[in-house]
């Protein structure tokens, strides 16, 4: 949901999805090519004033969506920092990796620098729009259909996650925790129910409207289309040029 | 509705039973007449959803027959098409009916599906946005928006695709009085471009106020069907049906027995009744 509300709340909530798109494309090769640890963070910290201080996306909220990816990286982190070794007897033990900052720092600093660039670009694009771009980039419609159907049932679902909630715990199902685990397994066992439901009724719905199987939608227009996407080109050819020079 | 009039859609006996034998629909006949506005009035589990669905082609009937514009309905997924192309169906919980994201793709969907021109389908998309008042949601995302304004980017889904009947399953429940006074209007607008249209209501009060042709559903049979100026009269019907006689018609009869109001004309509405009450208040006045 904090991605949601920063995609809705932006600045460049009206600015192509095909210029964010190429910019954090720009940002993700610029990562990858980037020689040196210092280099990464660089496109990493540019990556980053441009989602805060360019599209306005609160720092904090920014933050609270990068803290489980970077939980995860300092975890890779820690598995770099040791290394398992079998001695002549066989005797297998444990021991600092070698170049284990080095490799740590680059593995880091690239790992960051890349998901600022998509931090970037989920950030400030409505999934819709991102579906959209996806389309015009010839994805498979099956995907983009699973993606839609996702996206919007994911919304459905948690309202109906919370009204169950809320009776079973007008109604003391979650007093103690043998009830709780009792009321999660109905919930769980509703909801199973429900998805079965709400796939039939969509199913009718779309036959209402003459659907054919495909989901077909309109795609969004969006003003000034060509000069940000010579904008961001231009902004991504210069995180490549930053990621270069410094190799 | 007159006989000589064509019915534009005409059930004959028609049957239906759900996969787990219950009846849906039991011998039920009725017609609509074109440019209508009709109201399906019954208990729930009366059928009025099931007969909806037929109305639409998403069920088939087991026995009878169903006639639009003189010819039965087609089999088959041209047929069904064509049908469905020609009669709108709005389902009652609009969260069953949404399926995109955003409310302009949600829109498109239909008109798409005719195999219309991009072009074509945003003149539609933005028409049909226009007409029940949402223009300025056009770039929302679905779950950002009220129960009622959910309900209307249903109706815009169907009308973009431009049908001659539209029909609705009960689009009043869950509305608030401002989204309901809303709603009506948007369907008093469409009524007068000579759209045809078929609702389903417990509400007796809303049907009688709102309708030309009433239609009483009871265990998947229509046992009833009269023009709405005929309901006070129709009180055994509507007792079979499970219906009350409207708060406004109880009102009007005590009135009369009272001495306060003529016996006619009978008020569609506590409006109606409230200003002949001025009306007859203004008359004593001047007497």
């Amino acid at each position: 949901m904090l991605i949601e509300r920063a995609a809705y709340g932006n600045r460049w909530r009206s600015v192509s999805p095909a210029a964010k798109g190429l910019f954090a494309l720009a940002g993700l090769l610029a990562a990858l090519f980037s020689g040196s640890p210092a280099t990464a963070a660089t496109i990493a910290g540019l990556l980053m004033l441009a989602s805060v201080l360019g599209a306005a996306v609160p720092l904090a909220l920014y933050l609270r969506v990068a803290t489980p990816a970077l939980g995860f990286l300092a975890l890779s982190s820690l598995s770099l920092l040791f290394s398992l070794s079998a001695d002549a007897t066989g005797n297998l033990s444990w021991q600092m990796a070698p170049n284990a900052a080095a490799n740590i720092a680059a593995v880091s600093a690239r790992s960051l620098a890349a998901l600022a660039a998509l931090l970037g670009l989920v950030l400030t694009t409505p999934l819709p729009d991102l579906i959209a771009l996806l389309r015009r980039l010839r994805v498979p419609d099956v995907l983009l259909d699973l993606m839609v159907l996702c996206y919007r049932m994911l919304f459905v679902f948690s309202t109906a996650i919370e009204e169950t909630r809320t009776a079973q715990a007008a109604r003391l199902g979650y007093s103690t925790p043998r009830r709780s685990l009792n009321s999660l397994g109905l919930l769980a066992a509703g909801l199973s129910v429900q998805v079965w439901q709400r796939a039939r009724a969509l199913h009718l719905a779309a036959e209402a409207r003459c659907g054919s199987g495909t989901l077909r939608f309109l795609t969004p227009q969006f003003q000034h289309a060509g000069r940000d996407t010579a904008l961001a080109g231009l902004a991504g050819c210069l995180l490549l040029v930053i990621g270069a020079c410094a190799r | 509705m007159s006989p000589l009039i064509a019915p534009l859609i005409e059930l004959h006996a028609v049957d239906y039973r759900y996969p787990d034998g219950s009846a849906g629909l039991d011998g039920c006949s009725l017609r609509i007449a074109p440019g209508s506005r009709n109201a399906l009035l019954g208990a729930n589990g009366s059928g009025k959803t099931t007969l909806l669905l037929h109305l639409n082609g998403l069920l088939q009937a087991c026995a009878g027959r169903i006639d639009f514009a003189g010819q039965p309905l087609a089999a088959g997924r041209d047929g069904l098409n064509a049908l469905r192309r020609r009669v709108g169906l709005v389902f009652q919980n609009p969260d069953r009916q949404l399926f995109s994201a955003s409310v302009v793709e949600d829109v498109s969907f239909g008109p798409l599906n005719l195999g219309l021109d991009e072009a074509t389908v945003r003149q539609r998309v933005a028409k049909a946005l226009t007409a029940v008042g949402l223009a300025d949601l056009a770039d929302k995302p679905v779950h950002h928006l009220s129960f009622g304004q959910k309900k209307c980017v249903c109706i815009a889904g169907v009308l973009a695709m431009q049908p001659e009947v539209l029909l609705l399953d009960e689009p009043m429940a869950g509305l608030d009085a401002g989204m309901q006074n809303e709603l009506l209007a948007v369907l008093d607008a469409l009524s007068a471009r000579g759209i045809t249209i078929l609702l389903s209501t417990h509400d007796v009060d809303f049907a009688y106020r709102w309708a030309e042709q009433i239609h009483l559903l009871a265990a998947g049979r229509c046992i009833a069907s009269f023009a709405a100026d005929q309901l006070p009269q129709q009180a055994s019907a509507l007792h079979a049906a499970g219906q009350p006689l409207p708060a406004v018609v109880n009102l009007h009869l005590s009135l009369c027995r009272l001495g306060r109001l003529a016996a006619s004309p009978v008020p569609r509405s506590l409006g109606e009744l409230a200003s002949l009450l001025k009306q007859e208040e203004n008359t004593c006045k001047f007497a």
